[in-house]
């Protein structure tokens, strides 16, 4: 499935909401959580991070991970958090607007 | 916040630190999840660095640098078209400089896009002076305009102290709301306050800086101090900024005073300012918010009406007209807006040759890296960024052109700057390289970027890079591309033998002028101005100085003669009368016309040897109280009394009502203003009869005129010694500066831009024969191979030169025709157009492009055959 324009930020912003996580981990999660429904390739996932980073949503620090490897860790900053709850709510709005207006899927006749 | 975060990025240290970060993190990702899973990452990190958000300026100095570098490995070709366009944007930016100086330039005040000229209008004259009342009601009843100002430009003697001669000055005479309405700030002191106006005030004054300079040497003294203006104390209060040289071209003001002190100055009996028949102030208004020049000018038409209306005496037909400065300045001196327009549309055509020389050389070496840039399209290059490296290139050479050309600029502009007339007070033209001029030479540079540089750069990212990679030459197919080249170079053929014409028939025009008799005597002859007038002598005062100076002149050893007159035949500053001649029907609206005219004495004819052709010249018996006569040139006949006998008909002045004058003689026509000027009529009065408060003394000596300028100082100065004496010179420097020098300098400038014209088509020309010759090395190796004699093949690769040269002259021959018109239309007695000149330059065109191909002709005969065909 391909994503709508702009919903990669969002979603990298929620999955970051629980923790920490590494560039790979967060390709991971939203895979998983998805039920593999987004593939989300890591080369356009990378340049999203850095773009947030940029704009000060996420931050990032060096860390060690499980297997006790070091790896460059995302969070969530304040910012970051304040955008998220408002981008979901704009996203919130969307949804139930288009579904208003598609309504259940209609009958194809022919 | 933001702004740093991206602002950091710019740092090359950040740069790199963050390079080896994402470098560092891909690393360890990799270790964890494997390179097979994370995919791409070089794309990865290019699409991250785009994020940084300043791609696009690393992308412009990469583009940048390689142009330079590509520059670099062809210095021949950078040099070339560098010094192509330096020629014509520099000879574009002199002319310019010359044209702000002459027109364009804006008024020196704040915000000068709000100032407009109020004028007054009659039907025979559309830019007349107001007069200080309707000036007056204009200002109380006008909501247009946020503030009007009055003023005049006068000559005022100015000096020191009491015993010092006072010198010439210009001034301007002004209202006392002059500076605030301007703008102008003072450098120093103050600007006048509202009551300073009025006649009855302390006489101050405000000096200009370089008056300050050149007096006070800069110093805060000469706030307070004490100045002489026609005898009279002033104290002065400020000093104009630098910038500030008044509002008037040509004539820079040293002094301003304020309008109310010019009854004093003037020394007259009644109060000018009061006078709603003298229309000598120049007004000018700053126009308010919300008010545009049309709803301006409907107002002071309802203004001017009521004006009518209420003093129908003074303001019948009158009415006021609102206009830009620049429309003023053309009104003003519409044949300096010709010979504007004239020397742009030259230096255009030679930004247009150098602009097609530079593109023919960026199509030629275009040519020669298309398989540089095949190989850039086919490892993925966009077209589009190859065009903008292209661009970017141009751009380079299009800046150093327009640098390049500020020097070749700076260069015009100095000879410029010598182009005066010589007077006493000097007028100035004001040729300067100013800021104006820099930008006006990048714009040039920019525009001319965009003409020369897209289409070669289209051109060359159309390649057909498969092509070019194969056969190891150009992707090209030869024959478009050869024949807009073909089309260039006729092209520039053409438009340089439009310039050279016009060189020409300045050159022609010269000559003639040369030859041409002045019609009146210039040698053995000193003349001189006095105005006693500035020193408040009455008319009978004057009158009494100027007979004592002539008896006393008369026993100078060497003078042979004296006359005097009003003004002197080709001085800048010429009088001028309204005239009404008998019986003459004027168009309907009109009543008199506006016509050279001077008082002189009964000896002038004699002594400038102006010839009588008809009746007689003045004699000692025209006095005051005898009948009033007067004495036309041969023009004015033509003009008003064709074909009828003027002696005995009579003549009045300044209106119907004038008194009458008895025309007694007819007088050769001469040159009044300038020798090229189209024939003008001219009449004189009797200066017995009309005496005027300033006079010039023409005296004839019998040896050098020269060593006559002491003497006559001193003779002056023996009867006053405060009497100003001016513009002291031979007659024949006066001539010689308004005939030769200007007109010499004019063509000069002219001469200049048709050689400049002639040797960008010729190196265009050259340029295109030889790069001819190096695409055909094989096909010229084969004839000669085959036994093609050496002048077989010269003449193969002479006669295509010669081709496109023909062609270029045909069509130039055209093009000249259609243009001649308006070139002799805008400089009469000039734009002569000569046979000799149309048979000549083309003949020169054909010569100097059969030499240009004979260079590369010589080398394509001289080919070894076995070498030209292994080359290949």
């Amino acid at each position: 499935m391909d994503l709508l324009q702009g919903t990669l930020d969002m979603l990298v912003l929620r999955t970051l909401r629980t923790g920490s996580l590494h560039g790979y981990g967060i390709a991971k999660s939203i895979r998983s959580t998805s039920n593999e429904a987004l593939g989300i390739e890591f080369g356009s996932l990378y340049p999203a991070l850095k773009r947030l980073e940029a704009k000060g949503w996420i931050a990032s620090a060096w860390d060690t991970s499980e297997h006790n490897r070091r790896a460059k860790f995302y969070k969530l900053t304040a910012t970051g958090r304040k955008h998220l709850v408002r981008e979901h709510s704009k996203w919130a709005d969307f949804v139930s607007v288009v579904g208003r207006i598609m309504g259940t899927l209609p009958e194809v006749k022919g | 916040m933001m702004i740093w975060n991206r602002l950091r990025y710019l740092w090359p240290a950040w740069r790199r630190h963050e390079e080896r970060e994402m470098r560092e993190e891909l690393e360890s990702l990799t270790a964890i999840a494997g390179a097979k899973e994370l995919g791409n990452l070089t794309l990865a990190v290019e699409d991250a660095r785009a994020t940084w958000g300043w791609t696009w300026l690393g992308s412009i100095f990469a583009d940048i640098r390689y142009s330079l570098r590509a520059l670099r490995t062809q210095p021949g070709f950078s040099a070339v078209a560098v010094l192509s366009l330096a020629l014509a944007i520099g000879a574009n930016s002199a002319i310019f400089s010359f044209a702000d100086a002459l027109l364009l330039r804006p008024l020196a005040v704040k915000n000068p896009a709000a100032m407009f000229d109020v004028s007054s209008t009659t039907p025979d004259n559309s830019l007349e002076g107001m007069s200080f009342p309707d000036y007056r009601d204009l200002r109380d009843k006008s909501r247009s305009f946020s503030g009007l100002i009055a003023y005049r430009l006068t000559t005022l003697a100015v000096a020191a102290n009491p015993t010092a001669p006072a010198r010439m000055c210009f001034s301007s005479l002004v209202s006392d709301n002059f500076f605030s309405v301007a703008g102008v700030t003072p450098a120093a002191g103050r600007a006048f306050l509202p009551g300073e106006a009025t006649a009855s005030a302390q006489p101050v004054g405000v000096v200009s800086y370089d008056f300050w300079q050149q007096n006070y040497a800069g110093k805060q003294s000469v706030i307070g101090s004490i100045l002489r203006l026609n005898g009279i104390v002033f104290t002065i209060i400020g000093v104009a900024p630098a910038s500030f040289t008044g509002l008037d071209r040509f004539a820079l003001p040293s002094i301003f005073v304020p309008l109310g002190m010019a009854q004093r100055l003037d020394g007259e009996a009644t109060d000018a300012l009061e006078d709603r028949g003298r229309h000598d102030l120049i007004v000018k208004g700053r126009l308010s918010a919300g008010a545009s020049r049309e709803s301006a000018q409907a107002e002071v038409a309802v203004i001017g009406a009521a004006l009518e209306r209420e003093y129908a005496k003074t303001n019948h037909n009158r009415h006021m007209a609102v206009r830009t400065e620049l429309q003023r300045r053309i009104q003003q001196t519409p044949q300096l807006l010709a010979l504007v327009k004239m020397l742009m549309g030259l230096v255009a055509l030679i930004l247009i040759i150098a602009c097609s020389n530079v593109a023919n050389l960026l199509l030629a070496r275009g040519r020669a890296r298309s398989r540089e840039i095949a190989i850039r399209l086919s490892i993925g290059a966009g077209r589009s960024r190859v065009v903008r490296q292209l661009m970017t290139e141009s751009l380079i050479v299009a800046m150093a052109g327009g640098v390049a050309g500020l020097f070749v600029a700076y260069g015009g502009i100095r000879v410029l700057e010598t182009l005066s007339v010589p007077s006493d007070p000097p007028f100035v033209l004001g040729v300067q390289l100013d800021w104006r001029v820099v930008e006006f030479s990048l714009l040039v540079a920019l525009a001319s970027c965009l003409v020369f540089g897209l289409a070669p750069a289209w051109q060359t990212a159309r390649t057909d890079f498969v092509n070019a990679l194969k056969a190891g030459g150009d992707g090209a197919s030869g024959k478009g591309r050869m024949l807009g080249r073909d089309v260039l170079v006729a092209g520039q053929v053409a438009l340089a033998m439009i310039v050279l014409i016009a060189a020409g028939m300045f050159l022609a025009g010269f000559r003639n002028m040369l030859v041409m008799p002045p019609e009146f005597r210039t040698d053995h002859l000193i003349s001189l101005d006095t105005a006693p007038a500035v020193l408040h002598y009455s008319p009978e005062q004057t009158k009494a100085f100027y007979r004592r100076l002539v008896d006393r002149v008369r026993m100078i050893p060497g003078v042979a003669g004296v006359a005097m007159t009003e003004a002197l035949p080709l001085s800048p500053s010429q009088t001028a009368v309204n005239v009404v001649p008998e019986g003459y029907q004027f168009p309907k609206g009109r009543e008199k016309e506006l016509e050279f005219g001077a008082a002189v004495d009964a000896a002038y004819f004699s002594t400038l040897n102006v010839e009588i052709k008809r009746g007689r010249a003045f004699t000692d018996d025209d006095r005051a109280g005898t009948r009033r006569v007067a004495i036309v040139n041969q023009q004015f006949v033509k003009t008003y009394w064709p074909g009828q006998d003027p002696i005995g008909k009579r003549i009045r002045f300044d209106s119907t009502a004038g008194p009458a004058f008895e025309i007694v003689g007819v007088a050769k026509t001469g040159h009044y203003l300038a020798v090229n000027e189209a024939p003008a009529p001219y009449v004189y009065v009797s200066y017995e009869q009309n005496p005027r408060s300033r006079m010039t003394l023409v005296v004839q000596s019998t040896g050098d005129p020269g060593a006559l300028a002491q003497p006559l100082r001193d003779a002056v100065r023996s009867i006053d010694g405060n009497v100003p004496v001016f513009n002291l010179r031979p007659v024949a420097t006066l001539y010689k500066s308004r005939v030769t020098d200007t007109w010499l300098q004019f063509f000069q400038m002219v001469g200049t831009m048709g050689f400049i014209g002639l040797a960008l088509a010729t190196t265009g020309l050259y340029g295109l024969v030889g790069y001819t010759v190096s695409r055909r090395v094989k096909e010229f190796g084969i004839r000669v191979a085959v036994g093609a004699s050496h002048r077989d093949v010269v003449w193969l690769v002479e006669r295509r030169g010669l081709i496109l040269a023909g062609v270029g002259v045909v069509i130039g021959g055209v093009l000249t025709a259609a243009a001649a018109p308006l070139l002799a239309a805008g400089f009469p007695g000039l734009g002569v157009s000569s046979p000799a000149v149309y048979a000549l330059v083309p003949l020169a065109l054909l010569m100097v492009s059969a030499i240009a191909s004979y260079l590369p002709a010589r080398r394509a005969a001289g080919l070894d055959p076995l070498r030209a065909l292994r080359n290949e």
